[in-house]
């Protein structure tokens, strides 16, 4: 296993497959990371020398992934909640955000959403602590 | 799990002897210039091994590693196709070359691979330099290394390059320390003075991987100006030199195969810039891959048929267009077999215990019809079990 930028990668594997290992790599950025770099389609990273280490690194170091990403990703979904927008208050309820019907289904929103704001929220542990607005909590 | 017929039968040929009977190796005729005559015609020839250690044991074009798996050893009917292609090659490397290289094309399993190999051990076996790549396919399947060249736009491929130095330098050493450079030939930061040969820059691009590419171009430039050694350039898979490779570059665009340096320097023997002094250029073209055979030049060999048009307004008519069938080669079209052809196959596949019943006039229009005269699809349906 090759670790690079606090990832275990498994070094049998193509270098496109092994880097969508990366939170926030899929097959297509992995694909243009390779073309970047030169790599063959069936190069694996066994194969790949030291200075082409040193150059993924680089080019994966320049990106924002991982817990870069994660933390991105939670703060946008936070500034939403915080403007008080549509978008922040279904992430806040844990329902579905971009419209889908919760008659059924919406199975994943339920389970899924919100939690990053629940796991940073700073609103007081109150029951309808999640439906105050930001202006009365200021007001507060 | 039941597999497929051919796939057993080739597998069952390496299987336990106690069980399975070892198959039995028939004596034959090794094919090399002096054999290769209209004397044997319709008979099965053994390929040099010496031909076969050079490019590669196991590194056999299109299908038929599963033939001389299945018959135990490298062995090829001599049709008459193949008396006609040595005759050519014969006549080419003792008068001038021929201005336009030439493309072997036919259906899928017509032969082509198959003529290709048989001239090119003759004409290794000939005293010919011969340049041989078995296959294309690695050039631009993206399965093996590439890199920016340092300057312009073009890509190269140092290993690849390197193997097929390897391949020329096994195949006709002798023929190339025949040919002095007649010039100083840099390549890097070293030179080769007027007096070395051939050999000597084929063995300097093979041990300095990053000048693979220019000992090549060099042995190209050198090899198609003198008259001295015939040459003979054969390449399998031809239509790769037309296609997009499955390279993509910096800004992950799809590599056309014209900029990968390896296709380059063969490219201009293949479009008509570039020709021999002495020797021939042979390609063939393949269908195995379709991503690797551009339409265009599929429409080129296999044009539509074409009912000439008789109205002259139609005639006339500026918008009124037809597929163009123009190439900047000459192609040699391999059609189905012989009757005569195909008796001799069969009788070859009996003596190899591939079938078990005895050669008749039944069983060979049999399988010749159905086939339709394609040695591939005769092949499968001797092998396959339904």
């Amino acid at each position: 296993m090759l670790h690079l930028l606090g990832v275990n990668l498994p070094d049998q594997k193509v270098v496109s497959v092994a880097l969508t290992y990366f939170y926030g790599i899929g097959p297509l950025t992995a694909r243009k990371i390779c073309s970047r770099l030169s790599f063959h389609r069936e190069c694996k990273l066994s194969e790949l020398t030291e200075g082409q280490l040193n150059q993924l690194s680089g080019v994966l170091s320049e990106m924002t992934i991982e817990n870069d990403l994660k933390r991105q990703v939670s703060a946008n979904v936070q500034h939403l909640r915080q403007i008080g927008t549509y978008v922040g208050k279904r992430h806040a309820m844990g329902l579905p955000v971009h419209g889908q019907k919760t008659r059924n289904n919406a199975r994943t929103a339920k389970l899924l959403n919100g939690k990053m704001l629940r796991r940073y929220s700073t609103t007081p542990n109150t029951a309808f602590a999640m439906f105050s607005s930001p202006v009365s909590s200021k007001l507060e | 799990k039941l597999r497929s017929g051919t796939s057993t039968s080739v597998n069952l040929a390496n299987a336990n002897p106690q069980y399975y009977a070892a198959t039995p190796r028939v004596m034959l005729q090794t094919l090399n210039a002096e054999t290769a005559n209209s004397a044997h015609i319709n008979k099965f020839m053994q390929i040099d091994d010496a031909f076969l250690e050079s490019i590669g044991k196991g590194h056999y074009p299109g299908y038929l590693e599963t033939d001389f798996k299945l018959f135990g050893q490298a062995a090829l009917l001599y049709r008459n196709l193949t008396q006609q292609l040595v005759d050519q090659l014969s006549e080419y490397s003792k008068t001038a070359a021929p201005k336009k290289a030439t493309v072997i094309d036919g259906k899928n399993g017509a032969g082509k691979s198959a003529e290709l190999m048989k001239l090119a051990s003759v004409a290794s076996s000939s005293g010919h330099i011969v340049i041989y790549a078995h296959s294309t396919f690695p050039w631009v399947n993206s399965s093996r290394p590439y890199a920016p060249a340092n300057e312009g736009d073009l890509f190269v491929q140092h290993e690849l390059t390197m193997e097929l130095l390897r391949t020329v330098l096994s195949l006709s050493k002798d023929a190339l320390m025949k040919v002095p450079l007649g010039k100083n030939v840099t390549l890097g930061k070293k030179s080769l003075a007027a007096d070395k040969t051939l050999a000597d820059l084929v063995e300097f691009g093979i041990h300095t991987p990053s000048l693979a590419h220019d000992a090549l171009e060099q042995l190209l430039a050198i090899a198609s100006a003198q008259t001295k050694v015939p040459v003979l350039i054969a390449l399998d898979n031809i239509n790769t030199l037309w296609c997009n490779t499955l390279y993509r570059d910096q800004e992950d665009v799809v590599l056309p195969a014209n900029r990968l340096r390896l296709i380059r320097a063969f490219l201009p023997f293949f479009e008509g810039k570039a020709a021999l002094a002495k020797g021939w250029a042979v390609g063939a073209t393949s269908y195995i891959d379709t991503r690797f055979m551009p339409k265009d030049l599929r429409l080129r060999l296999n044009p539509p048929a074409m009912i000439p048009i008789t109205n002259p307004d139609v005639a006339s008519d500026p918008n009124v267009k037809r597929p163009s069938t123009d190439v900047p080669f000459d192609v040699i079209k391999i059609d189905r077999m012989t009757a005569t052809e195909a008796w001799a196959l069969m009788v070859f596949y009996q003596k190899t215990s591939v079938i078990s019943t005895p050669v008749t006039d039944a069983l060979v229009s049999q399988k010749y019809v159905v086939a339709d005269g394609n040695p591939r699809q005769i092949f499968g349906s001797v092998t396959a079990y339904f």
